[in-house]
């Protein structure tokens, strides 16, 4: 069994899932490497049942509306105890891209369901589930292609974009020609949905075998009347789908990869477990969060936090308050900064989801990154409580250490433990220290300097570089 | 649904405006005295998606037009704008009906339309395609954008205000490893806030701000990224916040069209900021798989997006007039590839290759270019796609060379024709 480093916990609940306070990363510690991962992957073992039962009475959980829906997602990350699961729901969101510009919001909250229920399932499953779910087969514009006029919107983006991508990523052949896009189109056609008793949360896969297109496909080489559900059993099984998706979680949890030897040997090292394990998403994960690759320097904060990443990350590393209930019906603080941040839920620019890494960081956004931080640090519980992470003057005065050097250490601590050099301790140091007028003055600990120099330290320290990775 | 500043701010969470007190070190910005003839503004405009450069510039005269685009085709007699104004602008072609203001615009020998542009073996990716376009690097579509790197051969190393790109996202048209382009989304948002309870404190802050984004990180890395990004923010944010006090206008920019919202902004800076001479905006929607047209082919999708474009482009066209910057200003529209001749099923159009292209602008030289690549099916691509006639690149070195004195050879990375649309020596 592997020890596990307080860092090495930080990193891993950080990337599994948006980190959390010192108790929980001991907990990890205490656990060791195997079965700390263990603990965030086979999270249906985790009791969520009180957890659920709040979310039961915060939301509508069945049937919310439209921000409604956004702030219930928004709360499944602050407070869930499988946070794990609420990434990899993310994490499909951003590979499954849909957005609620083409696909009725009811739509939109049934195809997350539908993401979280398959997380970790056979990849196999959770693809035909996408792909046979409503919100996809208006998305891409299934429910129009139909034999004698095929649309090949949704059989493009099945092998660019969710399972193989253009190219090998290891050889860099070609995975697929423009005929098999068309051929795989007319595979698809015939698919549909209803309404279960018109009613918009209820939506269900049919199949209307009049519009299927039942003749001969060539599709790879091979010739045979191909349905929609034999051509994902083929394209999971091909290996330029096990080193695609190995190269999308890389990207996600672990590290982006390069055009490299040993990046290469490194797909391959995972794709060989997608094939061994059966396509299971589960066991992927497992295998790839319990590897020395997650684990090397190269991994640690070697990823830029996306906003959920950031905002969530933000509050349950502080320990902040977040209230399921108020008189708006929404967390719109959230809502509003995971916007602003370039994260709608939902909303995610286009098919190919979000950019990730640098190109979350644009001046507009970078801006909003800081501004989160300055409303997060001034934010305090109210009453009646507002929804929305706050920072009680408890979490401020846990910070707190009698000197400027030792609170800086404390926030840098808590927040990562962000590791940075001597000059930014001196500028936060001295910033504690310095008065309106600019004259240097001693650090105490009292009511005043809590709520204007701990929580503005804490705006700082939320808007260094160092926070801004993960 | 997405929340907005007011419906934030009605929670009850104010935001303290920016404030007056500020380190001498944010403000870097250089400012021009008098207005300078020489200037030249580009804006480029991204329609994403693919636009359907055959319903945009059509050959209504070609027999296979029609036979390809059963629903979807205009006759001749559906050639007229909504005044009842003919769009016809040859023998050969005439403007989709939306496009009534572009075609007046055209009519003033303002517009040049390039016809059949692509480049070889096109993507039907809109990722790579998109990529190609945004780099002008066709073997992977990876690495800088063409204005990224004509930024850093112009512009890198002088302070000021120098470009924008209108929306939270930077196209990576303006990416570059040396010079950070703001993107903006709107400019109420785009300030850096301290806390209202603490006002006085505000400085300090922006001195820690100052001096932790003046560390020094590997170059390329997420931190120095962050790092050189973060201070770009802050600085620019300031300039900017002051200096569009100053812009009024008589043109009014409709809420309900997103393309005019953002040419106002464009217009904003470039009115106020006499250095803001690159600017980017886009609009999104033009993929249009299903639903391109409704009842009619003047309904639907597609015209609504062709209606918006060619009003912003007026609007925007007149507002620049209005401030005397007219001669100044190039509006370069792309969109990352046209259409497939055959419609679909769906009443929509699946991917395509080679489109049509305007430049826009005062010192254009008005009229067709480039060659409309034939519709009989012998001359189709293996996907029923357009071959295409002209290398985008071409486009892109007209411009460099005529409008923006550049060496297109060293941004482009290679030579390509200029197309001449551009009067020679424009602007002086």
């Amino acid at each position: 069994m592997a020890s596990l480093t307080y860092a090495e916990a930080a990193h891993l609940l950080r990337r599994a899932g948006f980190g959390g306070p010192p108790q929980e990363i001991n907990q990890l510690v205490a656990l060791g490497r195997e079965n700390a991962v263990d603990l965030l992957v086979d999270y249906e073992l985790v009791n969520n049942k009180e957890f659920d039962k709040a979310l039961g009475r915060g939301f509508n959980v069945k049937r919310p509306s439209p921000l409604e829906m956004q702030s219930l997602w928004v709360a499944r990350m602050m407070l869930t105890r499988r946070p794990f699961e609420e990434k990899m729901t993310l994490f499909w969101h951003n590979h499954f891209a849909t957005s609620y510009t083409k696909v009725f919001f009811s739509l939109m909250h049934v195809q997350n369901n539908v993401l979280r229920q398959h997380a970790v399932d056979r990849f196999d499953t959770l693809l035909l589930k996408v792909s046979q779910d409503a919100a996809m087969l208006i998305w891409l514009d299934g429910i129009t292609n139909v034999v004698g006029s095929p649309n090949e919107n949704f059989a493009r983006e099945l092998q660019e974009l969710f399972t193989m991508g253009i190219n090998d990523e290891v050889t860099g052949e070609p995975n697929y020609t423009e005929k098999d896009v068309k051929e795989i189109a007319r595979a698809f056609t015939g698919w549909k949905f209803k309404l279960k008793k018109q009613d918009v949360f209820k939506p269900a896969f049919l199949f209307i075998p009049s519009q299927h297109d039942s003749t001969a496909k060539e599709i790879y080489g091979q010739t045979a009347s191909f349905t929609g559900e034999d051509v994902i059993t083929v394209i999971c099984a091909r290996r330029a789908t096990g080193r695609h998706l190995v190269k999308r979680f890389f990207e996600f949890f672990v590290y982006p990869l390069a055009d490299s030897p040993e990046d290469k040997a490194t797909i391959e090292k995972f794709a060989d477990v997608y094939f061994a394990r059966d396509h299971s998403v589960k066991e992927l994960a497992r295998a790839i969060f319990a590897s020395d690759e997650f684990f090397s320097e190269r991994a640690r904060f070697g990823l830029v936090k996306n906003p959920a990443e950031l905002l969530v990350g933000a509050a349950r590393m502080l320990g902040a308050g977040y209230s399921l209930q108020g008189r708006e019906t929404a967390d719109f603080f959230s809502l509003f900064f995971l916007n602003q941040m370039g994260m709608e839920l939902f909303n995610p620019p286009n098919v190919s989801g979000w950019a990730l890494h640098a190109r979350w960081l644009m001046t507009s956004t970078l801006l909003q990154r800081f501004n989160f931080a300055g409303f997060l640090a001034d934010s305090r519980p109210s009453v009646p409580p507002l929804r929305g992470p706050t920072i009680s003057d408890e979490v401020v005065r846990g910070l707190a250490a009698p000197t400027a050097a030792g609170t800086v250490e404390n926030m840098l601590s808590r927040l990562g433990p962000l590791e940075v050099d001597d000059e930014a301790k001196r500028i936060l140091s001295d910033y504690l220290q310095t008065d309106d007028q600019g004259n240097r003055i001693e650090f105490m600990v009292n009511d005043e300097t809590l709520r204007k120099y701990v929580r503005g330290l804490l705006h700082m320290v939320l808007c260094m570089q160092e926070f801004q990775l993960n | 649904m997405p929340v907005n500043r007011r419906r934030f701010i009605k929670q009850g969470i104010g935001m303290v405006s920016l404030g007056v007190v500020m380190p001498r070190v944010w403000l870097t910005g250089a400012r021009a005295q008098t207005s300078d003839p020489n200037r030249r503004v580009l804006v480029v405009i991204q329609l994403s998606g693919g636009n359907d450069g055959l319903n945009t510039v059509i050959p209504y005269t070609d027999p296979n037009y029609r036979r390809l685009r059963p629903n979807l085709g205009f006759k001749e007699a559906d050639l007229k704008d909504g005044q009842g104004r003919s769009t016809i602008i040859s023998n050969q072609f005439g403007f989709h009906p939306a496009l009534a203001e572009v075609k007046q615009l055209f009519d003033d020998g303002k517009v040049a339309v390039v016809l059949g542009v692509g480049y070889p073996e096109p993507s039907q990716s809109h990722f790579l395609s998109e990529d190609y376009w945004h780099t002008a690097n066709l073997v992977d579509g990876k690495g800088s954008g063409w204005l990224g790197r004509y930024a850093e051969e112009a512009l890198a190393g002088q302070a000021g205000f120098h470009a924008a790109a209108i929306g939270g996202r930077l196209p990576r048209t303006l990416m570059s490893d040396r010079f950070v382009v703001p993107s903006i989304f709107n400019f109420s948002d785009y300030g850096f806030r301290t806390s209202p309870a603490f006002p006085a404190n505000r400085p300090n802050k922006l001195a820690a701000m100052n001096a932790l984004y003046s560390r020094r990180f590997p170059e390329g890395s997420f931190k120095g990224v962050a790092g050189g990004v973060g201070f770009d923010a802050v600085s620019g944010s300031i300039r900017l916040t002051e200096a569009i006090q100053g812009y009024t206008s008589t043109v009014v920019y409709p809420d309900s069209n997103p393309l005019a919202r953002a040419m106002k902004m464009v217009a904003q800076m470039i009115v106020t900021i006499p250095e803001a001479n690159l600017l980017h905006a886009e609009v999104g929607g033009f993929d249009n798989h299903a639903e391109q047209i409704t009842d009619t082919n003047m309904s639907g999708l597609h015209a609504l997006l062709l209606q918006n474009f060619s009003q912003a482009v007026k609007l925007f066209h007149d507002d620049m007039a209005e401030h005397g910057l007219a001669d100044n200003v190039l509006i370069l529209p792309w969109s990352e590839f046209g259409r497939r001749p055959e419609e679909n099923g769906s009443r929509g159009t699946d991917h395509g290759s080679s489109s049509c292209m305007f430049v826009i602008g005062n010192k254009v030289r008005g009229g067709l270019y480039g060659e409309q690549p034939s519709l009989a099916a012998a001359d189709l691509d293996v996907s029923g796609n357009l071959k295409s006639k002209v290398d985008f690149r071409s486009v892109y070195a007209t411009v460099l060379e005529d409008w923006l004195d550049a060496d297109s050879n060293a941004i482009l990375r290679g030579r390509f024709d200029n197309l001449g649309v551009l009067a020679s020596g424009a602007g002086g």
